[in-house]
């Protein structure tokens, strides 16, 4: 596909915390990552506003195991709590995903320009992401490198279908949708043959509504486009 | 699937099993709750005629206390504040002439119970029954019939007594049946009702399935608030509360609790809880209700924390904490102790095992589900698997197949001594490893711990083999029947440890480790002088005491147990030819480079164990391969051979 990276990301523990029990504090995880989660990760690896990360699929290299962990959370007024919190152990992942234009970005279409995108981004896969990479949760640090999706032994290759029900897909953000609203996205997930294959954040039919937001706005004010900003660096077109 | 939609999929394949009460084995009765039910136990049982006229009352016994009774969100989660239940409840809700025996009361609780009473009675789905009790309670004499019938007793002041003390025994005479069966004072007791009406068979309110599915579909109207279901992906009513009492009645914690606003939980990204996630009503009674089945059914609690094991459709599954030979006891399989091939062990396993098998369905799951509360308010899940039920069996097969020892600990039920060969038990790993008075905290941690290596097939973590190690290799300070036991349990682990090298209960006398050697030799050691010290004396062998110190530095105390044993080599005299013969035959295989002080391996235990136990086996008993009988509390076996 065009625009398209691949990377496997790996990490000892995971958490993409069941939205059920994340409300009483005791975390437990999906058994596979979110199509949020993911995106997350691929836009630590690189991203600007003018895109948007589309996750394609998922290959899960190892078998999904738990442990847990008593945790002391922080608490608003202070003082002390526990909690069990549920981790995915020994995670191990091949992505693929693929970047287009935000559509609702037109103030920054001068700035869409895909060969320097793609290759910006191909260079931040092979550097390991710009930005730290964590699977689900900031306590379960993750690391990304290239890889060639579908490639090497996956200890799902043999299983032919498992239906993971209904999962949370991801939340659209405003300048996602371009809506004034935050919506939570519900999908049923299936994995074949250790592949999971997302559809897009558009095709998902089960939406509720959860907040509200605004688009931030991009302009000269708070941005600096990259043609000034060499001009103003190389005051004579960089010749020396 | 996901663990909520898993439970729910139980409670739908169960259906017929709804309301059907069932006995524990401590004659605790249980059963699968319908919806917008919950169990309470009743103390007092009143009976009506079918014209809302009090018939007769009595005690209920505690056995037969519990009781399934319809409830509401708000009434399921009532703390302090008066909510009703909407038909049975207690006399502060039920009796309209409370006060007038109990004094005042907070609130308005008969007037609520009253009000919530009529709404089901007008509503369509209003019961016959049900109104019968509507009209009898409308007439505000309960307690006095009650006390009329000699239910409850009243004191000079025409008050309810609060306690039966030894001045009124001594007044009255026998403490009657009320006070035998409630705790506080008698205004706190429970009431359920039966209609008799000529003809029909149920009389019982509570058992009778219309009354139930009469509530059932008034409660459904009154739940009007749609929203998407994070469970079911489905448009349907939205639970605002969550069951407690999961684990047992007394257990206030919830899988999913939504009060939570003082913690750094949901608050950031959203604004409420119901922003965060919804479950539909539906769901969250039918999952919850489900889960408390199955933990009164088949859960294990150890120290509060539930360890629970079901297939989604066919509930019943092999244990994967038991050992062995518990998985023998459903069939009619007798096991096959001492010296019996591997390749037999191992077809007696998949024989118990396969009787889970082919049920004709092969896309079922199993789900592995252990829960444990932190603090008090919050239940979490500490594990979840959900596997096929095909990789299941095999991952326990493999387990059992390669985990394995022979066992002497187990009493048959005409409690005679059993030997068997198998994996240990999860719970006596616990006790191997740290000691039978291990904390209850550590065993239900290592147990939870072991559920990777027997389900997953994951290497049995270091630190619990090298404890049951260290604590097999120092017999003086145990029983002999409980060393014995860690003994044999050690080399379960330790055969797991080593699996690749495939080692068997039978002797190998081609095994050339050093570990192994030197635990044949320390064998050997033992047997001779257990042989010379004869039948009556019990003392521990040098070979027993040095145990300890052998392991760690084997070629050293190898000559102390040596010079120790020559007294008894003497006094044997030809009779220990054998063995000395034996000793020099192990020694010449141990290279002259390994006889240093370097720490035995765990291994050292399956050679010493061996050795052992192929000298206890008489030569006769060898050739026709079956075991001698052995007894193990008097270590007789030194007289044969």
């Amino acid at each position: 596909m065009r625009n398209q990276i691949e990377f496997e990301v790996s990490g000892r523990y995971a958490l993409f915390t069941d939205p059920l029990t994340k409300l009483g504090g005791e975390k437990f995880s999906y058994q596979v990552p979110s199509y949020e989660s993911l995106k997350g990760i691929v836009e630590s690896i690189y991203w600007k506003p003018t895109l948007t990360w589309v996750v394609d699929e998922v290959r899960v290299m190892k078998f999904i195991q738990t442990e847990s962990k008593g945790i002391r959370p922080i608490e608003y007024s202070g003082g002390n709590t526990l909690a069990y919190y549920t981790y995915l152990k020994d995670v191990h992942y091949q992505v693929r995903a693929h970047f287009e234009f935000n559509p609702h970005r037109e103030d920054l279409m001068y700035d869409r320009n895909e060969f320097k995108h793609h290759n910006i981004a191909k260079r931040a896969v092979k550097a390991g992401g710009r930005r730290d990479i964590f699977l689900g949760t900031r306590e379960c640090q993750g690391y990304v490198e290239p890889c060639v999706f579908g490639e090497g032994a996956g200890d799902y290759d043999e299983v032919p279908e498992i239906d993971f029900g209904t999962m949370v897909h991801g939340i659209s953000y405003p300048d996602e949708t371009g809506r004034k609203e935050r919506e939570t996205r519900l999908w049923r997930a299936k994995m074949q043959h250790g592949i999971i294959r997302f559809i897009r954040p558009e095709e998902c039919t089960l939406v509720r509504k959860t907040g509200e937001g605004a688009v931030k706005a991009f302009s000269s004010a708070n941005m600096q486009d990259v043609d000034s900003l060499y001009e103003e660096m190389f005051v004579d077109g960089g010749s020396e | 699937m996901s663990w909520l939609a898993n439970l729910y999929k139980t409670y739908e394949n169960h259906t017929r099993d709804v309301g059907q009460f069932e006995k524990k084995k401590n004659n605790r009765e249980y059963a699968l709750i319908p919806v917008s039910h919950t169990t309470q136990s009743a103390h007092i049982e009143v009976n009506l005629d079918g014209e809302g006229n009090y018939l007769s009352a009595k005690v209920i016994d505690k056995n037969e206390g519990s009781t399934i009774i319809p409830c509401t969100e708000a009434s399921a989660s009532r703390t302090s504040a008066p909510v009703p239940y909407p038909l049975f409840d207690k006399l502060v809700y039920v009796a309209g002439d409370f006060v007038q025996y109990c004094g005042e009361v907070k609130g308005t609780p008969h007037t609520d119970y009253m009000k919530q009473l009529r709404s089901w009675c007008e509503s369509p789905y209003g019961h016959s029954k049900v109104k019968c009790v509507h009209e009898y309670l409308a007439k505000g004499t309960l307690i006095t019939d009650l006390i009329r019938d000699k239910v409850l007793w009243i004191d000079g002041q025409g008050k309810l007594i609060e306690k039966w003390t030894a001045a009124l025994e001594a007044e009255r005479g026998e403490k009657p049946d009320i006070f035998k069966v409630i705790v506080s004072d008698q205004s706190a007791a429970f009431i359920r009702f039966a209609v008799q009406v000529p003809g029909e068979v149920e009389s019982r309110l509570w058992r009778d399935p219309s009354v139930q599915q009469s509530f059932i579909q008034f409660y459904e109207m009154s739940l009007k608030e749609k929203d998407l279901c994070y469970v079911s992906g489905e448009l349907l009513p939205y639970a605002d509360k969550h069951t407690s009492r999961i684990r047992n009645s007394a257990d206030k914690s919830k899988l999913i609790s939504a009060n939570d606003s003082d913690g750094f939980t949901y608050r950031g990204r959203f604004r409420s809880s119901r922003d965060a996630a919804t479950v539909s009503y539906e769901v969250s009674q039918k999952a919850h209700n489900a889960l408390k089945w199955l933990i009164e059914r088949q859960g294990i609690t150890v120290d509060g924390r539930v360890f629970l094991v079901w297939g989604i459709e066919s509930l019943d599954m092999p244990d994967p904490l038991g050992d062995t030979f518990s998985l023998y006891q459903d069939e009619d399989e007798e096991p096959t102790g001492g010296d019996s091939t591997h390749k037999e062990f191992a077809n007696q396993v998949r024989r118990a095992i396969g009787g889970y098998r082919y049920d004709g369905n092969y896309t079922s799951n199993v789900i592995i589900m252990v829960l444990d509360a932190a603090t008090p308010g919050r239940l979490s899940m500490v594990y979840y698997r959900d596997l096929n039920k095909e990789i299941f069996l095999d991952r326990l097969q493999a387990w059992h197949e390669t985990c394995y020892w022979q066992h002497r600990y187990r009493k048959s039920a005409d409690n005679k001594n059993i030997t068997f060969i198998g994996a240990p038990a999860t719970r006596d790993i616990a006790f191997a490893a740290y000691g039978p008075r291990a904390n209850d905290k550590i065993v239900k941690g290592l147990i939870e711990r072991m559920l990777p290596c027997i389900i997953d097939g994951r290497k049995i973590p270091l630190d619990i083999v090298r404890s049951a190690v260290n604590r097999a290799s120092n017999p003086v300070g145990l029983d002999e029947w409980e060393w014995e036991k860690t003994l044999s349990i050690t080399c379960a682990l330790v055969n797991k440890t080593f699996e690749r090298e495939g080692f068997e209960v039978a002797l190998n006398t081609e095994n050339k480790d050093r570990s192994y050697l030197f635990g044949r030799m320390l064998a050997i050691a033992d047997v001779l002088e257990r042989r010379a010290l004869g039948r009556e004396e019990k003392r521990a062998t040098n070979a027993v005491r040095y145990m300890n110190a052998f392991a760690q530095r084997p070629s050293r105390t190898w000559t102390i147990i040596q010079s120790n044993i020559q007294p008894y080599q003497a006094r044997m005299g030809t009779d220990a030819g054998y063995y000395n013969r034996l000793l020099d035959e192990v020694g010449a295989q141990l290279e002259a480079e390994n006889f240093t002080d370097k720490p035995l391996s765990g291994l050292y235990l399956l050679g010493f164990y061996s050795q052992r136990n192929d000298l206890y086996t008489s030569k006769k008993n060898k050739e026709i391969g079956t075991d001698i009988e052995q007894d193990q509390e008097n270590n007789e076996q030194g007289e044969i051979i």
